[in-house]
């Protein structure tokens, strides 16, 4: 699992630049059905099982994008102006290193500020990938850059840039190598422009008119020195979502959560976010509406180049959604 | 005549937060019943009271979207027999403390609203508004009895009874927005007493403080060809004057704005002229703040208007309401719709 969770957040793919992933994705998935799909938007579809009497139509969403900058100016001097593809933090970048699509690297930096102790804002900021002339620099407005930071393994856990939401996408990988049987029709989607607006999951809930939505995604955690109040934990089980600043997922299905989740003693947590969405949000107000919820993978430091799931909770939220696919469901 | 009264103060005593509305969906159920020709309910829990129009089929369709959620609180944390919490929708933190809840937990617990002593507070805070992260719930449980009932995600709602000013003053939380659901009864009421040509289609929308999903999804469920939302809006009052607020129980008001098409404000405005209903014109320069703004652009678009009941004190739990404009707005919707003639939509033409 770790193998694969590298190998993913390693692949770059900004929001609407995930072919990469989607190419290493369908590599991975083609082994577990046949039938995947890649939509108008590019998401992957992969379909599995034979929806019985009773069962129901269920898109499970995890998003292939990660957040990134867009290049807006190249000045004289070929130094790169940016602007951001997602919420990127001004206070995460200095220092920081990225990677564009054609592989060439830069560094941030920041202009010299006034005051040394304040935030700076994106116009402050700069990229520099070694140039001196803008004729030198072979990148233009619009090229696209990730963050670039290594994967560490620590064991228990591990860090990364991109695991927002690349651990969702290897944890679908792994419940559909694992899923033996279901009553459903469940549609896996490894869905695009998350970061951006939900836009992938709105189309391809659209197409797929499924019965229930899930996502699969990270959410924020209030377990470190003077943190925002929060009572999710870092390795204290898988987050099932009550609400996020977007939605409110379906208390029927909160409820068969929490009861799958004490009947196979998983582990689990609830989670009130008070900042941010994800493609819940999306498969919830598609067509008439579609009962949703979310199962939330806690991570610490989300949107900043090093971010930090435990592996324990990887397992279990793995563990929760094969038997939420296994069994009938009647909310 | 029908009087809303009695139903209006049986629903503000309800719960029903955004995303938890099935008690007040129940009730709303029980009062269209008798009025309506078929009630469904949606996915996401919308209530669709439908009467059918003497068009010949295919028959044009009309929806009056009212939202019946209400706003609230949400446990974040419990934490030493106290309660954290966060709001569900616009609660302002300034009307919080020493509020009555019930905090909907195993079981319906009573708890109120604390506020610690300044001197246990960070001194930023000082003498001004105490932010609701410094705010606690007491139901008045050991922390091992609390621990055991409530936990992270049980929605709580205020719990004042409304009271009756006066005989026509209405106070209580949560008139955002079930005013507006009293005013479609009494249109359904009204409609169920005269011949109408349209298909009727009133619904009681979900979530609308939080996300809009009731008014994003119901036109998928009845496709209509003209879609009304009818909510409240701040009446002139202590801390609100100006152009921004309109009178306090003198008549209801019409949107005007990009969420109103013109030719559904005209024929508002015709039958309210034509009936002395007394109305204001609303502008919203922007978006409206109401389900008009999703209804207006779900599928191919619809012609939309928002109409607003007057009230003073939105999103307090003493928000206060005049029944007589209750009365209007449900007369207007009932008469206006009963006005429609089978084919006008195809009559309404874009002045170039």
């Amino acid at each position: 699992m770790k193998e694969l969770i590298q190998q993913l957040v390693e692949t770059t793919g900004p929001s609407g630049y995930e072919s990469k992933v989607r190419d290493l994705v369908i590599e991975n998935i083609s082994r577990y059905t046949k039938d995947v799909k890649v939509d108008a938007l590019g998401n992957v579809i992969a379909h599995m099982g034979n929806k019985k009497p009773g069962g129901l139509s269920i898109m499970l969403s995890a998003h292939m994008d990660e957040i990134g900058v867009i290049v807006t100016h190249v000045d004289d001097n070929g130094f790169l102006r940016f602007t951001t593809i997602g919420g990127v933090r001004a206070v995460n970048c200095i220092g920081g290193r990225v990677q564009f699509l054609n592989g060439l690297h830069g560094v941030i930096f920041v202009e010299k500020l006034e005051n040394a102790n304040q935030v700076p804002t994106f116009d402050q900021l700069y990229i520099d990938c070694g140039f001196s002339t803008r004729k030198e620099c072979p990148l233009q407005v619009g090229d696209l850059a990730i963050f670039e930071r290594p994967f560490i393994d620590m064991g228990k856990r591990i860090v990364s840039k991109a695991l927002d939401d690349r651990i969702g996408v290897a944890i679908q990988i792994d419940v559909m190598r694992q899923l033996k049987q279901t009553p459903h029709d469940v549609f896996f989607v490894f869905s695009t422009q998350e970061e951006v607006g939900t836009r992938g999951a709105t189309t391809s809930a659209y197409g797929i008119n499924p019965d229930l939505g899930i996502s699969i995604d990270v959410t924020v955690t209030g377990d470190t020195p003077k943190s925002a109040r929060m009572s999710v934990s870092l390795g204290k089980g898988p987050a099932i979502k009550v609400r996020d600043s977007g939605m409110l997922a379906d208390p029927r299905l909160v409820q068969h959560f929490i009861q799958i989740a004490e009947s196979k003693k998983i582990p689990y947590q609830l989670e009130v976010l008070e900042g941010g969405t994800t493609d819940a949000r999306a498969i919830q107000t598609s067509r008439a509406g579609v009962p949703s919820g979310s199962i939330s993978i806690p991570c610490r430091y989300v949107h900043s180049p090093s971010e930090m799931v435990d592996m324990d909770d990887v397992e279990n939220a793995v563990r929760l959604i094969l038997s939420f696919l296994s069994d009938p469901i009647n909310l | 005549m029908y009087d809303s009264l009695p139903f209006l103060k049986k629903i503000l005593a309800l719960p029903g937060l955004s995303g938890y509305e099935s008690p007040v969906r129940q009730v709303i159920a029980d009062e269209w019943g008798p009025f309506v020709d078929e009630l469904q309910t949606s996915r996401l829990g919308n209530l669709y009271g439908i009467r059918r129009g003497t068009a010949s089929e295919p028959r044009p369709r009309i929806l009056l979207a009212a939202h019946m959620d209400a706003i609230g609180l949400m446990v974040t944390q419990v934490q030493n027999g106290f309660i954290r919490f966060t709001r569900i929708g616009g609660v302002d933190p300034r009307i919080l403390p020493g509020q009555k809840v019930i905090v909907h937990g195993r079981r319906d617990l009573p708890g109120v609203i604390g506020q610690p002593s300044p001197r246990l507070l960070p001194e930023f805070i000082g003498k001004k508004t105490v932010p609701m992260e410094y705010l606690l719930i007491d139901v008045g449980l050991s922390t091992e009895e609390t621990r055991a009932l409530v936990r992270t995600g049980d929605p709580i709602s205020f719990a004042q009874p409304p009271i009756e000013l006066t005989d026509n003053t209405l106070a209580g939380h949560t008139l955002d927005n079930r005013a507006s659901v009293a005013a479609l009864s009494v249109c359904l009421h009204e409609l169920s007493t005269i011949r109408h040509t349209w298909d009727v289609w009133a619904v009681a929308t979900v979530q609308e403080e939080e996300t809009l999903a009731g008014a994003i999804t119901s036109p998928y469920d009845v496709r209509p060809d003209i879609a009304v939302a009818i909510d409240v809006t701040f009446a002139k009052g202590p801390g609100g004057g100006g152009y921004k607020t309109v009178p306090f129980g003198k008549g209801i008001t019409l949107g005007w704005g990009p969420n109103t098409h013109p030719a559904i404000f005209e024929v508002f405005k015709k039958v309210a002229e034509h009936l002395d209903i007394p109305f204001q014109t609303e502008v919203s320069p922007a978006q409206s703040g109401t389900d008009a703004m999703d209804l207006q652009v779900s599928g191919a678009g619809l012609p939309s208007l928002y109409i607003s009941i007057p009230i003073r004190y939105m999103h307090t739990p003493v928000e206060l309401v005049s029944m007589k404009d209750i009365q209007r707005a449900g007369h207007l919707l009932a008469q206006t719709v009963a006005s429609l003639e089978a084919d006008f939509v195809q009559q309404i033409r874009w002045e170039d």
